[in-house]
């Protein structure tokens, strides 16, 4: 069933490509509508999957990657929309269609286990996937301002000179959108926190529970990029690290977050494989 | 019915001339209406841009309409006809579409690819509309334009890129900085291509901007001209501190900025981007300082590469886009060629509905006797087998590819079915609904509308146009 949303963001990416290549309006437009078809698609298939297992599909780490791109689509479409600006598709419809491959081909929806169905634990990964899909959309930001910044100061003006906006404004999306990961990051942690509390109240001897400390990669991996983040968020008020620097530790952020949810959530973590 | 342009443009006339003859001082609605009474042409527009004022009109004879227009220009601005006569250019059908096409790009433009000019046509088409002056002819010119225009416009990247100095420099600030109100500009020296580029950011809504110069005078003086701030040169370094783009163009022999200079004012700045832009021979800056974190600096040989590239660009593009100019021209003489076998076609339809009914009459006592059923029957049947033997020849007429053929074919239709003007001529246009009912059946609307009893105000010269051809 997720293959569905995979061939249509496909497509999607095509025609963003095709767009960045040649420019023309009325591709970025067709790729906007092919998006937009896309991520309602998908809305109907996690409203199915939500309906017949009686909760959204977030509890095993492959639903989650399902959500997440949902999320990210839905985060772009909206991005696009108010910017009015169609140059960053070319960078995150490609991060859609790969990850969307994996839900698509390891279909792995299966009821939550019962020590999860809390409203703190729900909470706790919509947060988090919120996070991360602003976390990717300031990544991307970050690196179409890396390559307008060496345009410029190379003084050869050419592919992103002709369809990136200014320095400026990719600056200011970029913190807006890492502000608003770094708040979604701090309510998931928290609430996670919160909820490992609750639960070894209930199930004590729950090895996994057991394991939920910060030496657990999962978490620990997770402090890491909340520390990279705020120390962005830090740097730029304090010692005036915007622009490049703020691209280049937006772009490490997300390396480590995608590690996190993807390569960390299937093969190392003890305490997140519910 | 020809399509007739008579014009002077920037190529062809001094800048002394083009001011005698332009329209907008006494207003081309004025100039418009005044054509358009003249018998010589049926439909008229006008065209006037501070670098063109060219006419349009259809007329059913261009020679004498050509003569009749240069007189009334010459009447109209009181300029004499020897005066205006050798910059004229003068074209006709196919030719003068392609003109108003590339005027409409932006092709025949001073500065290759300029927006406003396809605005322009579409003020002098608006014109002429009020004036009710346009009829199916440059209706169809004009639309026709406007996406040739449009076409040019997204299909070429004819329109893109800074093609001056100053107006690359501004492009670029935008590139960094965004909109540009909130920045503060510095420019050392008080020279005139400063004052060119200061001017150019001016027009951006900068509202901070600082002058300095060697001679305070010569700062205060052209801070003046531009509503600037004139600060002393002592002051220098400290202006620099608060600026985003600074403009160098001083005199001086030596760079009067050296790479330790700019740390200097970069550290307290906090990465704030700093966009130099150095316009001076010898150069002002030191080209080191481009090396700093978060400076770009821009020495005019680096803006001048820039323009060079997009004049190279649009160059490049200017053949595309006479490609889609040329796919216009070709779709629009093709609509003009088969306009051109209307009054053919017309008669030939007249003489076989005269035939048709003379039979009908000849056996209206035979018929009598027949139910009125079966009378509408073979009335109705006998319309059809006449549409359907007209079908072919119809569009094959309109469909042939030049005039000298069209012209061939017309002649020999005339005289194959005799469709000279007592034959073929206004006997049927006695608004018979029958005819009417036959005319709704052709493909083309323009020749639907023209063969209808209760026609436009083009009817007239359609009725002209049948009897001549």
């Amino acid at each position: 069933m997720n293959g569905i949303p995979l061939v249509v963001y496909a497509i999607a990416a095509g025609a963003y490509g095709v767009f960045f290549a040649t420019g023309r309006a009325a591709v970025g437009r067709l790729a906007s509508a092919v998006l937009a078809a896309g991520a309602l698609a998908h809305t109907f298939l996690i409203g199915m999957q939500t309906m017949a297992i009686g909760h959204a599909p977030i509890a095993d780490t492959t639903s989650a990657i399902s959500t997440f791109v949902w999320l990210l689509a839905l985060a772009y479409l909206y991005t696009e929309m108010t910017t009015e600006e169609r140059a960053m598709g070319v960078f995150i419809v490609p991060l859609l269609v790969a990850l969307q491959v994996i839900p698509a081909i390891r279909p792995g929806l299966e009821r939550r286990a019962p020590i999860l169905e809390s409203p703190w634990f729900a909470l706790h990964v919509s947060s988090l996937l919120f996070a991360y899909a602003s976390f990717a959309l300031a990544c991307v930001i970050g690196i179409t301002y890396v390559l307008l910044f060496k345009e410029i100061k190379a003084k050869h003006l050419g592919f992103f000179y002709k369809r990136l906006p200014s320095l400026q404004r990719l600056d200011a999306m970029n913190v807006r959108a890492v502000t608003i990961g770094w708040i979604f990051l701090t309510i998931g942690v928290g609430v996670g926190v919160i909820w490992t509390a609750q639960a070894r109240a209930d199930a004590v001897l729950d090895p996994r529970l057991r394991a939920m400390s910060i030496l657990d990669p999962k978490i620990a991996v997770a402090v890491l990029s909340w520390a990279i983040y705020s120390f962005q968020l830090y740097a730029r008020r304090a010692i005036g690290w915007s622009g490049r620097r703020a691209a280049w530790l937006s772009t490490v952020g997300f390396a480590i977050v995608l590690v996190n949810f993807v390569a960390v959530g299937y093969f190392l973590t003890k305490s997140h494989n519910f | 019915m020809h399509l007739l342009l008579v014009g002077v443009s920037h190529r062809t006339a001094p800048i002394e001339l083009r001011e005698r003859i332009d329209f907008s001082t006494r207003g081309v609605d004025a100039a418009v209406a005044a054509l358009a009474g003249r018998p010589t042409n049926s439909e008229a527009a006008v065209l006037s841009t501070c670098n063109r004022a060219e006419i349009y009109l259809a007329a059913p004879d261009p020679d004498t309409a050509r003569e009749d227009v240069i007189a009334f220009l010459c009447e109209f601005h009181g300029v004499e006809a020897s005066e205006v006569a050798p910059h004229l250019y003068e074209k006709q059908d196919g030719e003068a579409a392609r003109h108003l096409f590339r005027v409409a790009a932006g092709l025949d433009s001073l500065v290759v690819g300029e927006p406003q000019i396809l605005g322009q046509v579409k003020d002098a088409y608006s014109v002429a509309s009020a004036q009710q002056s346009v009829g199916p002819l440059l209706n169809k010119l004009f639309h026709a334009s406007f996406l040739a225009g449009k076409r040019v416009r997204s299909e070429t990247s004819l329109g893109e890129g800074a093609v001056s100095v100053s107006y690359a420099a501004v492009s670029l600030a935008r590139k960094i900085f965004g909109t540009l109100t909130q920045r503060t500009v510095v420019v050392v020296g008080a020279g005139e291509m400063g004052k060119l580029t200061a001017l150019h950011l001016k027009a951006q809504g900068i509202r901070r901007m600082l002058i300095a110069s060697r001679t305070m005078s010569h700062a205060m003086a052209l801070a003046e001209t531009i509503e600037a701030t004139a600060v002393p040169w002592e002051q220098l370094s400290a202006a620099l501190g608060e600026a985003d783009i600074v403009i160098t163009a001083t005199g001086a022999n030596l760079p009067i900025l050296v790479r330790a200079d700019v740390t200097a004012i970069m550290k307290p700045r906090r990465n704030r981007p700093l966009f130099i832009i150095d316009i001076a021979v010898p150069r002002d800056v030191d080209p080191a300082a481009g090396e700093l974190d978060q400076v770009f600096l821009y020495n005019i040989d680096d803006l001048q590469a820039i323009v060079q590239e997009n004049l190279t660009r649009r160059a490049a593009e200017m053949t595309r886009a006479d490609r889609i100019v040329g796919e216009e021209v070709d779709r629009f003489a093709a609509w003009l060629r088969s306009r051109g076998a209307i009054p053919t076609v017309v008669a030939l339809r007249q003489r076989f509905e005269t035939i048709r009914r003379a039979e009908l009459e000849r056996l209206q006592h035979k018929l009598a006797g027949l139910p009125l059923e079966a009378q509408k029957r073979v009335d109705e049947v006998t319309r059809l087998i006449v549409e359907k033997l007209l079908l072919t020849p119809t569009e094959q007429m309109k469909a042939l590819p030049d005039t000298e053929t069209m012209a061939a074919y017309s002649d020999a239709l005339t005289r194959l079915f005799s469709l000279t003007s007592d034959n073929g001529g206004p006997a049927p246009r006695d608004s018979n609904p029958a005819e009417a009912g036959s005319g709704a059946g052709q493909p083309d609307p323009a020749e639907a509308g023209s063969r209808a009893p209760h026609g436009g105000p083009e009817q007239a010269s359609d009725a002209n146009g049948a009897k001549s051809g």
